[in-house]
């Protein structure tokens, strides 16, 4: 695959589309298509349950360079231009009908009230017809806005929309500067439904908001290269700008979630460490942070969180709804806890950060062994953390326990992704699925059991964690200017002087050595592609996982299952595949 | 051997004749700031310890390579201090009074005429070496790093080195001629310069027959080379004038300026390369018919390991613990079943080094080519990184690295190619060091060299140096604070000069220095420290002054030829910086001090807890090796030198051209007035014989002063190689003349090697 050049110069010219790349790939010339494969021999995935077949390789186009936007070609590679910021390809999966996604735990106990509850500027107005969602206000197709390039519908969108079974998947994918609309279930899943191409600005992570989808209805939020976001409406072809111009906050947003329960709010992490919570349907206004009589540079915001501007704010007629600062470092993932109640927060600065985002004040500090954490997940039953990391480790946190319970060692390189399989999750067992920079998808499964195993441990006592999640977050604000000051004097003894005495800030708990926890060994890992994966997402009936160049691979769970002779109590009977039958016990972690 | 600065001039880049020319021209832009020097603006007074000196070196042809392990070895701070301090530090008044003297400060005027002079020049013929173009003010031109470098060596103060050895005690060598190019940086005035390395190269291709040749050569054989060659000089050095191996102690030593901002203070032994850079490896092997495991264990330097597609370094160096089969061609012998047998080996760390070298294998022989080619996989390196491949026993298992120094190979193959270095500087951020550039860095930009990005630069040699958990994060908190980044675009827009805001993040380490330290000199004059900067500045503003050039410009600016040794700097500027010199430095040295006591105060904390550990184990073996008294005091006389040795410094006032045994005596002087310790002889010595004697206490002083000033200490296991302290008054005289004898044996020293993690190359068992 390398083949020697010429001795350069000093100074390499690199090749003419270099610097047009995203991800250091080729960028085309025209527009292509996607393009299925079914590679011969393919890519099976043997774990304890059965063999995993690759069913396809879909491949999305990179689209060609805008043509306003002449590749700039710096022959200098030392170039201290910063590239700008983008993303590998990751989908977000939507089904409109009834799929099943809780089968474990079979229920889930939702005691959360809704976020910014009790502050009646947040009350939504009076709907009149409360079955008919809101659309964005402006139609893409005709939309002169410089932002948004062209949009390419395919032709019979509405016959495939109409003929589609509802239970299928949808899948939005960003890739360069393009936004594909994809229907998985169809014949033709390679022709998008449409393509958005941007002018400039890539698509670095979406989100489908689940409470409003219905066939007539989805809500995509795109965060975007350039700050800006995008509220986008596919059936009906509308969107609406926000953060529009980086009005709000211009630094790159690096990952968006709508708020769990709410059909209208989202939080978008920028990557300047600030969590932003927008309405969709609210106007931008230019924000200054409201800060209780004390200025920005006053405050520290490395473990504790700054509030900008708090949920409980009344001035509620525009966007942002609430302005959260976390740290100088840029924020890589955050994830909404099962119960919706706690937000987990990973950073560039090796820091996994537990708020409870409906009080806005940070529980717990958690470490990287080393090196930026990049990717989180909770398990399905919300009680423990996964995250992944710069330190090639996916590491898994108890959240009762507040504490690290294992560190799991296979990849070979930083870890971009992690997800549970909820559909081989049980009150003892659970499945970890992870990929990497290193083109491996890994699995894992870890047992309670394991988590018992003897170990000397220290933490933090429980008497502080009650009253963290008790004390108000006015109580926050008052003692925290103060506790900042005293923590820059007292750095070398801030993890002992934390457990005991700061009541109100976030514990932070010291990196464990690697003779104190666990190591769990991956259950199967397998190269599956010669580009770094990015993201990694189970279905029902089956594995995904999409790359940086802009492969989506699709695996169908085993068809037969060793252990079906006992029934599995938490995975549905009507799968179609049969996936999630009993696990053999050679499955588990082997330590 | 001549003046010890051989030059240190002002190379103004343009011809006296030129500023006649110059002044009336209309077209006259005042020139833009580096980024460097923007980054350098408002700065306190310049540090003893070198830790703000930004200097380019100068490329005589493929010295890339040398240019950018020096650069790395520099912003070592463990490493500084200890080329400084060993055998003694050049007394800085000396130091400084030889650079005050020689240098001149850069007019901007005469600069800003130099450019139109080149800007005439370029348009009137292309641009010829030596010829200064136009810098920056056309936007095309300002991203090419030959430009920028031309630019560079045209308008910055050029720092040339001479041998100077003999002040060390120490004949000739790739250590001494390093010493002195470090040594001259610490001591300059100026912040940023060109160093011309000249006569370290000189050094090196004299002793190394391979580095000869103009050719390319590999920037991480150099690296080991020096190291080797460190360990060597440092050896015989100590080891020539006592052959018994007593005393290479050094009495000086207690004049160490208290600047040493690292807890590596003094090298107090010949083994502080050791103590910093070796690591200790343990090979085990299983022999599979007996079951026997044999240990073996190796030191190493630096660390070599096997690239992998889309890894990560933590993987590479996984990969060098994985079990290997030795079977085959590659069996074992193994002595308990007596023969060759298959076995089972695996490599692991036993002890941690303190800075972790790691080179990354790019260049790779392949069959077909029958050559080297590089190889351009993806590996990732993160900012942190622990080792996971330790022993069970091995100390502090989880000793956290920072990377502080990437250097980054461009090209397409071993044999061509330039290398560049970008480093974390101490309170600077990461600066990019290309030859005579040296430019301001964003943290992101660290991460262009994972070997996927197109232009064919890969990162080819990772530093790594411990830190702690709080370092980072104090150090994370501080990082991308955006208001003085924000006050410099300003700056930045008022000159009309588009700066690419994203490097505004550079600076987010710029507020650390201690706000005091600005109160406390707001009295100061500071053009000395950074005269063309604020000067500059204010050209900005109007163009007016830059077009009637005071006299000084023409008396001052040279026509742009190589500086000439030797050659007296015209005299009236040097007599003025001289008197200038002269009364700040009083002052400043007072408020140097005690800044740096602060500073050395706070880093010493943060250190401390990483090592309270060892130090407690150090601590134990010391009272061990020590009567408790002796200790006292010693410890004792030491601050009283201290005292007397702040409050006897005098002004300069030494000139560049008084030679070298001057110096001594002056150091000499000082020191008298110091209670001696008990074995030293004192009182009249010729020149040679003080500096002999200033290898002595060295080793002394380490164990008994250790205890309270030294957070940092060695591994005990270097108590075997220290000599005892009682057998200093052995030191006769005659014996210690003997230095004097150029001697290059090197043979009785092993060399010391870097392993290679390609385990098949390894081969020491079979040995």
């Amino acid at each position: 695959m390398f083949v020697l050049p010429p001795p350069p110069p000093r100074y390499t010219v690199p090749v003419a589309y270099a610097a047009g790349a995203a991800n250091g790939m080729p960028v085309p010339i025209v527009e292509t298509n996607n393009i299925i494969n079914h590679p011969e021999g393919g890519c099976p995935l043997q774990v304890g349950e059965g063999t995993y077949q690759l069913l396809d390789d879909l491949h999305l186009a990179t689209p060609p360079p805008h043509p306003s936007e002449a590749p700039v070609i710096n022959p200098n590679p030392l170039a201290t231009v910063p590239a700008p910021p983008t993303s590998g390809v990751k989908l977000s999966l939507v089904s409109i009908g009834s799929r099943n996604k809780t089968v474990f735990p079979t229920k889930l106990n939702v005691t959360a009230p809704p976020f910014g509850d009790g502050n009646s500027a947040l009350a939504p107005p009076p709907v009149k017809d409360a079955s008919k969602k809101r659309k964005p206000k402006n139609n893409i197709i005709k939309s002169s806005s410089s932002f948004v390039s062209r949009v390419i519908i395919h032709e019979a969108t509405t016959k495939r929309l109409n003929d589609r079974d509802p239970e299928g998947l949808f899948a939005f994918a960003n890739i360069n500067r393009a936004f594909q609309w994809l229907d998985l279930s169809s014949k033709q899943k390679d022709e998008p439904l449409s393509k958005i191409l941007f002018t400039k600005a890539h698509m670095i992570s979406h989100d489908v908001n689940e409470i409003t989808k219905s066939s007539s209805h989805i809500d995509v939020a795109m965060g975007s290269s350039a700050g800006d976001i995008f509220w986008y409406e596919p059936i009906s072809q509308k969107y609406a700008r926000i953060n529009k111009n980086g009005v709000i906050n211009s630094s790159p947003v690096t990952h968006i979630k709508w708020i769990p329960g709410s059909e209208n709010l989202f939080i978008a992490a920028h990557e300047n460490g600030q969590l932003v919570v927008y309405d969709k349907e609210k106007e931008d206004a230019l924000f200054t942070p409201e800060l209780p009589e004390q200025s920005v540079e006053s405050v520290k915001p490395s473990r504790s969180l700054q509030v900008l501007k708090s949920v409980n704010s009344k001035n509620q007629k525009t966007n942002p709804v609430a302005v959260w600062k976390l740290a100088n470092q840029k924020i890589y993932q955050f994830a909404f806890s099962p119960d919706q109640r706690h937000l987990a927060v990973v950073l560039e600065d090796g820091s996994l950060r537990l708020l409870d985002y409906l009080e806005e004040v940070v529980l717990d500090v958690f470490r990287s062994y080393y090196g930026g954490f990049t990717c989180i997940c909770w398990s399905p039953d919300g009680k423990y953390i996964v995250t992944g990391g710069q330190d090639d480790l996916v590491t898994i946190w108890s959240l009762p326990e507040r504490k690290i319970i294992a560190r799991c060692q296979g990849h070979e390189s930083w870890v971009s992704a992690v997800a549970f399989d909820p559909w081989r999750c049980d009150e003892r067992t659970y499945r970890i699925g992870s990929v990497g920079d290193d083109c491996n998808l890994l699995l894992w499964d870890f047992s309670v059991g394991m988590l018992h195993r003897p170990k000397a441990h220290h933490q933090a006592s429980a008497r502080n964690r009650t009253s963290l999640i008790a004390s108000s977050s006015q109580h926050i604000h008052r003692h925290r200017a103060e506790s900042a000051g005293n923590r820059m004097r007292s750095d070398s003894q801030r993890t002992a002087a934390d457990s005991d005495t700061a009541s109100d800030q976030p514990v932070d708990h010291p990196v464990e050595s690697r003779s104190r926890t666990a190591l769990l060994p991956p259950i199967m890992s397998r190269a599956v592609g010669e580009d770094p994966i990015c993201w990694l997402g189970f279905q029902e009936d089956s594995i995904m996982t999409s790359s940086l160049e802009g492969h989506i691979r699709t695996w169908d769970r085993p068809r037969e299952s060793i252990g079906d002779n006992y029934g599995d109590h938490n995975s549905s009977t009507a799968l179609e595949t049969g996936p999630g039958s009993g696990r053999p016990a050679s499955s588990m972690g082997s330590q | 051997m001549g003046s010890f600065l051989k030059s240190f001039r002002k190379d103004v880049g343009s011809t006296a004749p030129a500023v006649g020319v110059a002044p009336p021209k209309k077209e006259l832009q005042p020139l833009p700031m580096t980024p460097l020097e923007k980054m350098l603006m408002e700065l306190g007074p310049i540090r003893e310890d070198g830790s703000d000196k930004f200097f380019g070196m100068e490329n005589y042809g493929n010295t890339c390579y040398c240019n950018s392990i020096l650069q790395c070895l520099y912003y070592s701070v463990p490493f500084r201090e200890a080329v400084l301090n060993y055998p003694k530090r050049t007394p800085i008044e000396s130091l400084e009074a030889a650079l005050a003297k020689s240098l001149r400060y850069q007019d901007p005027n005469a600069r800003l005429e130099a450019e139109a002079l080149a800007e005439k020049q370029k348009v009137a013929n292309p641009p010829r070496p030596g010829q200064p173009p136009n810098p920056q003010q056309k936007p095309e031109d300002k991203d090419s790093p030959e430009y920028k470098k031309k630019i560079a060596l045209q308008t910055l103060p050029l720092l040339e080195t001479a041998n100077n050895s003999d002040s060390y005690a120490m004949s000739e060598s790739l250590f001494t001629s390093m010493k002195d190019i470090f040594e001259s940086v610490v001591g300059s005035h100026t912040r940023i310069g060109i160093i011309r390395p000249q006569h370290f190269l000189d050094v090196l291709r004299r002793e190394h027959e391979m580095f000869r040749t103009a050719m390319h050569q590999d920037a991480h054989e150099f690296l080991n080379l020096l190291l080797n060659a460190v360990v060597t000089n440092v050896e015989d050095a100590a080891k020539d004038p006592t052959p018994s191996k007593l005393l290479p102690a050094d009495e000086s030593s207690e004049s160490l300026q208290p600047s040493s901002s690292s807890g590596l203070k003094t090298p107090n032994t010949t083994r502080w390369v050791h103590e910093l850079f070796e690591g200790l490896l343990t090979s085990e092997t299983q022999c599979l018919t007996c079951e026997k495991v044999s240990q073996r264990d190796e030191v190493f330097l630096d660390l070599s390991v096997d690239l992998e597609q889309h890894s990560s370094v933590t993987s590479c160096l996984r990969k060098f613990s994985a079990e290997e089969m030795l079977c085959e061609r590659n069996k074992f012998h193994c002595d308990n079943c007596g023969g060759l047998q298959e076995a089972e080996k695996r490599m692991k760390i036993k002890r941690l080094p303190r800075v972790l070298a790691l080179h990354l294998k790019r260049f790779k022989y392949t069959e077909d080519l029958q050559k080297l080619q590089k190889l351009f996989h993806r590996v990732v390196y993160p900012y942190h990184l622990r080792l996971f491949n330790t022993t069970d026993d091995a100390e502090d298992p989880d000793r956290l690295y920072e990377l502080y120094a990437v250097v980054v190979h461009i090209g397409g193959g071993p044999y061509h190619g330039h290398y560049v270095a970008i480093i974390k500087t101490e309170d600077r951020g990461w600066l990019l060091f290309d030859d005579e550039m040296v430019e301001p860095v964003d943290k992101n930009y660290v991460r262009n060299f994972f070997g996927d990005k197109p232009g064919l630069a890969c990162a080819y040699v990772l530093f790594y140096q411990e830190t702690t958990m709080e370092a980072v994060m104090k150090e994370q908190e501080q990082e991308n604070m955006e208001p003085l980044a924000e006050a410099n675009t300003a700056i930045v827009k008022h000159n009309g000069f588009a700066h690419s805001p994203a490097l505004a993040h550079v600076h987010s380490a710029s507020q650390v220095p201690v706000p005091e330290e600005h109160d406390r000199f707001t009295g100061l004059k500071r053009a000395p420290t950074a005269p063309q900067l604020s000067t500059h500045y204010e050209n900005a503003y109007s163009e007016k002054l830059t077009s009637s050039a005071p006299a000084q410009t023409a008396l001052t600016s040279l026509p742009p030829v190589p500086p000439i040794p030797e050659t007296p700097p015209s005299p009236l500027k040097s007599r003025k910086s001289d008197l200038q010199s002269r009364k700040e430095r009083a002052r400043e040295e007072k408020e140097r001090k005690a800044a740096e006591k602060e500073k050395e105060k706070q880093r010493r904390k943060e250190i401390e807890s990483s090592f309270r550990d060892r130090q407690r184990r150090e601590e134990a073996e010391l009272k061990a090796a020590l009567e408790a008294s002796k200790a006292t005091k010693v410890e004792e006389d030491r601050r009283n030198h201290t005292e007397n040795g702040s409050s006897k410094k005098s002004p300069g006032g030494l000139g560049r051209f008084r030679s070298i045994s001057h110096r001594l005596g002056k150091d000499k002087e000082s020191r008298t007035s110091l209670p001696p310790l008990p074995s030293l002889p004192n009182g009249d010595h010729s020149s040679s014989k003080v500096s002999v004697e200033q290898a002595q206490p060295e080793i002394l002083r380490k164990p008994l002063a250790q205890p309270p000033s030294q957070p940092l200490s060695p591994p005990p296991n270097n108590h075997a190689a220290r000599p005892s302290p009682v057998e200093t008054p052995t030191v006769q005289p005659e014996q210690q003349d003997t230095i004097r004898s150029p001697k290059n044996d090197r043979s009785s020293h092993g060399k010391w090697r870097s392993f290679s993690i390609r385990k098949k190359s390894f081969n020491i068992l079979s040995s």
